[in-house]
């Protein structure tokens, strides 16, 4: 069992809604994810690589048959599978200490939600509902989100100088060669290991 | 907030002493019960944090222990089990997590602290040698009265004297001393960009839970204390590290790379730290150092990395804006605001000025000592996320040049522009310029707290 | 469609586990067990199928009880959860899953109610579907970028930053014969295997393995 691999940890959760409760978070969903900037923040907390969320309707857990008995349950099911960098303090710290509100209105129709703020019960609340991951891959585990970034902003700007150096004058390299570095400047940052885990 | 008690807090934690000579004691206790008498006797001479309206101390005296020295002194095993785990473990153990390995690794520290043998620092900081000496011979006086402990090692530190004068210079050459939060409640009047960000833009002091226990932290919290409360309170935690300085190798490499950068030898050395040698911040003078900048406590810490996004005034990498990015994460700086540390350290060893015969091996550098209310999530995470790794600045893992236990394989990247004076360049091959030589963690009690320790009347209910 | 981000799918199953008493030991701890030592690098099912950035398989043993006032509830399967962020459309990834680590499929889901096998390519994707969960909101940092691009970027920035501090302070003629020379190269250089860890290293820098 492993949450972690490289330099990105999965983080999976679960947590019981009333029924009724689950229209209002579909409602603030639809918001969401039609409403670009209330994801700027999402966008700019920038160690989160992927995270969905997905409400899980008490009758709708999949039924194959086959001899499975049939789910009976009274509550919804908020479920949370997020892959972020950093560590799981540093996760949660951030999330609490800039994102409260968007986390309140995602969480607050679950059960026992004691809100993001203050964050010491918050944890305890995540580190109740959470459920540990058995196998964890990524393609790239050397790489955070912020290193994909950097790597595509500098794969463009490479590739537009390689494409027309052959057509220069060394002096109009030179010029050209600058502005390339420039551009790539910020975003050389090393790949590579992640730190110990505390 | 309610007024801080003074009286019941120890000074160093309230207020940088900036007296020129230091010397730091490393005491061992063989029997708890002559222990705990000799720190009953200490409490006379432990200096509080009363103002000093009345005039500055000769000397002061103040005192810290390790978990192995409240458990020599036969706290309760709840009490000692009730302090944060990092403390509980001490720096050795945390190695792994601070990136303390290679040359900076436990195996190659100084004797003293390769060994589980320090108890308690006792800090004596004076305003000459001589006072200094004075002070000891009555600290060992003391012990040797009440033979509640041995000295294990004694450490001198000094402010580096230059042409007779103490100053607040470095082995590097550089002018520290600048950066320093302040704290609600513990700062009389709070100086434009120490403490925290406020969303309008102006500087606000940070809750004093960021530095001491028993108070409200940024988060709106108590922070993790040990059990009973009154122990904890008006007390903290120090971050104790021996950082030697390799100044040959510094002063080589700035060479070096000042040959291949179109801006300068002295511009280079204020890239890498983001303060010129005069300590004239570059973000608001990045052509050349100003004094009146520097020497203006409305100006010389009053910055922010917004506007200089790309790093072209100070690099991304830049020491001060790595261990303080004030508000180059957005979010109006909270993502940084619990990140904060004190720093209350001192050079040790003889300084060689610019183009005099320094070498590597003789024994230079900084005592660092850092207070904060939680070790883990302020110095530890300083550390080992923005010091030995780069995420959180957009940096992957480049380590901060001047801290990085690089190993010969780092590089800093200093941001420029199209202007001749200042393009970009590359330093690599990054060796390190400073080597960790030993360290512990410490907490640091209230006057209250070392008196509940002397009778021995800690009760964790 | 909230399953997709941009370019990027974002896949959710739960598949029920076969409850069987009589079956030692149970069908979720088998499928634990084999997942515990399935490699996670180079070797992973995943990095030798195409097109997957990051993924995840996670036996859920049951929901989860917040405490009073709160009802206790259980469920009445466990669920083996596979979380997928993958490039391109659904049946495809799914099917190149099946054409390139049917026996990995096998191994792990062959603990499932229903499984019909990777070798029937059709049945197998149904499957999948079946046990599909609709992704309410769905976050990808970068969503238009697929592995081997990803993969590609990351070894050119690594390559451009040794060119760059490599070449500092040379004349404009050879810079630029040297940087077309650098292009050629890279252009020659096999994409890095999804799932490593980038360049070969002589000595790994800071962390877990040092
Ligand atoms: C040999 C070791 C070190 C040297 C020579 C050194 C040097 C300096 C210098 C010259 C400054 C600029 C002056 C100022 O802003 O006060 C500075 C600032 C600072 N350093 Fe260091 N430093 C060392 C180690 C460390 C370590 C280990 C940490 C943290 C873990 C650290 C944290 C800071 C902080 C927080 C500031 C203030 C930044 C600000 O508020 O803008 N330093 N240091």
């Amino acid at each position: 069992m492993s949450n972690i691999n490289g330099k990105v940890y999965a983080m999976n959760a679960i947590t019981p809604m009333k029924p009724w409760k689950t229209w209002i978070l579909r409602g603030f969903f639809f918001l969401l994810g039609h409403i670009k900037p209330l994801q700027q923040d999402l966008i700019n907390l920038s160690f989160i690589e992927f995270a969905r969320w997905v409400v899980l309707p008490r009758r709708q857990f999949p039924f194959l048959g086959n001899g499975q008995a049939e789910e009976e349950l009274q509550y919804d099911y908020l479920l949370f599978f997020s892959n972020f960098n950093g560590t799981w303090n540093q996760y949660i710290d951030a999330f609490s200490a800039v994102l409260s509100k968007g986390l309140n209105l995602v969480w607050r129709w679950s059960e026992k939600f004691p809100g993001s703020v203050p964050v010491t019960s918050f944890k305890e609340y995540i580190a109740r509902v959470q459920f540990d991951t058995d196998y964890y891959y990524t393609a790239y585990p050397h790489a955070a989100a912020n290193d994909l970034k950097s790597a595509h902003v500098v794969q463009a700007s490479f590739d537009k100088l390689a494409a027309s150096a052959q057509n220069y004058t060394p002096e109009q390299f030179e010029d050209a060669y600058l502005r390339f570095v420039l551009e790539v400047q910020t975003h050389l940052g090393e790949t590579g290991e992640a730190p110990i885990v505390f | 907030m309610s007024r801080l008690n003074e009286t019941d807090i120890q000074g160093f934690v309230l207020r940088g002493y900036n007296l020129p000579v230091a010397r730091y004691l490393f005491l061992h206790f063989e029997d708890a019960e002559r222990a705990r008498s000799l720190i009953g006797r200490l409490l006379h001479h432990v200096t509080t944090g009363q103002r000093w309206d009345g005039g500055k101390p000769q000397s002061t005296v103040n005192i810290a222990f390790t978990q192995r020295g409240l458990a020599a002194l036969n706290l309760p095993d709840a009490t000692l089990l009730s302090f944060p785990v990092e403390f509980q473990q001490g720096m050795k153990k945390r190695a792994g997590i601070l990136g303390d390995s290679g040359l900076n690794s436990p195996e190659r520290w100084d004797e003293l602290w390769r060994g589980d043998l320090v108890h308690a620092w006792l800090g004596i900081n004076a305003q000459s040698a001589a006072i200094l000496d004075s002070r000891y011979a009555e600290m060992l006086e003391l012990m040797r009265e009440t033979g509640g402990a041995t000295v294990l090692a004694s450490q001198d530190a000094a402010a580096v004297v230059i042409d007779g004068k103490s100053t607040t210079r470095e082995h590097f050459g550089f002018t520290d001393g600048f950066g320093n939060p302040d704290y609600l409640g513990v700062d009389r009047s709070s100086q434009p960009g120490q403490g925290k960000r406020m969303p309008n833009g102006s500087w606000a002091p940070l809750a004093t839970g960021e530095l001491l226990l028993g108070y409200a932290d940024e988060a709106g919290e108590l922070p993790v204390a040990p059990v009973p409360h009154i122990l904890a309170s008006n007390g903290t935690f120090m971050v104790y590290r021996k950082l030697h300085q390799n100044v040959a190798t510094f002063r080589s490499y700035l060479d070096e790379y000042a040959a291949l950068y179109g801006g300068g030898k002295e511009k280079l050395a204020a890239k890498f730290i983001g303060r010129w040698r005069d300590g004239t911040p570059l973000d608001l003078s990045p052509d050349n150092p100003d004094s009146s900048i520097a020497q203006d406590p409305n100006r010389s810490t009053n910055f922010t990395y917004g506007a200089d996004a790309e790093g072209t005034r100070c690099p991304v990498g830049a020491h001060i804006r790595r261990v303080h990015p004030r508000d180059a994460f957005g979010f109006s700086g909270r993502l940084i605001n619990r990140r904060r540390i004190t720093r209350r350290g001192l050079p040790y060893g003889p300084f060689v000025a610019e183009g005099g015969p320094a070498s590597d091996s003789e024994e230079r550098g900084v005592i660092f000592m850092a207070l904060n209310a939680s070790i883990s999530r302020q110095f530890e995470f300083v550390q080992q996320q923005w010091i030995e790794y780069g995420n959180d600045a957009h940096q992957g893992n480049d380590k901060d040049i001047l801290m990085g236990n690089h190993g010969g394989r780092g590089k800093f990247v200093v941001q420029g522009d199209a202007s001749r004076a200042n393009p970009p360049l590359i330093c690599s091959k990054l060796p390190n310029f400073v080597e960790l030589r030993g360290g512990d963690y410490f907490f640091l009690p209230s006057i209250t707290a070392l008196g509940m320790i002397a009778m021995n009347l800690v009760d964790p209910r | 469609m909230p399953n997709k981000n941009g370019s990027v799918y974002g896949l959710t199953i739960l598949s029920p586990i076969i409850d069987d008493e009589k079956v030692t030991p149970s069908h979720d701890l088998q499928i634990r067990k084999y997942l515990a030592t399935l490699p996670t690098g180079e070797l992973s099912p995943f990095a030798l199928a195409p097109a997957t950035h990051l993924a995840r398989l996670v036996v859920m043993d049951d929901v989860i009880y917040v405490g009073m006032p709160a009802c206790e509830e259980h469920l009445k399967s466990k669920y083996l959860v596979f979380e997928s962020n993958c490039d391109g459309e659904l049946d495809d990834y799914l099917a190149g899953l099946a054409a390139s680590v049917p026996e990995q499929l096998d191994a792990i889901w062959s603990h499932c109610v229903g499984y019909p096998g990777a070798a029937n390519r059709q049945a197998f994707i149904d499957y999948m579907k079946a046990c599909q969960l609709e992704t309410t909101f769905y976050f990808a940092a970068v969503n238009d970028k697929s592995v081997p691009e990803t993969l590609r970027a990351l070894q050119t920035q690594h390559a451009v930053s040794e060119f760059i501090a490599d070449h500092q302070g040379m004349e404009p003629a050879r810079l630029q014969a040297e940087f077309m020379q650098f292009v050629a190269e890279l252009k020659l250089a096999p994409v890095p295997r999804p799932g490593s860890m980038g360049e070969p290293r002589y000595i790994k820098t800071g962390g877990r393995n040092e």
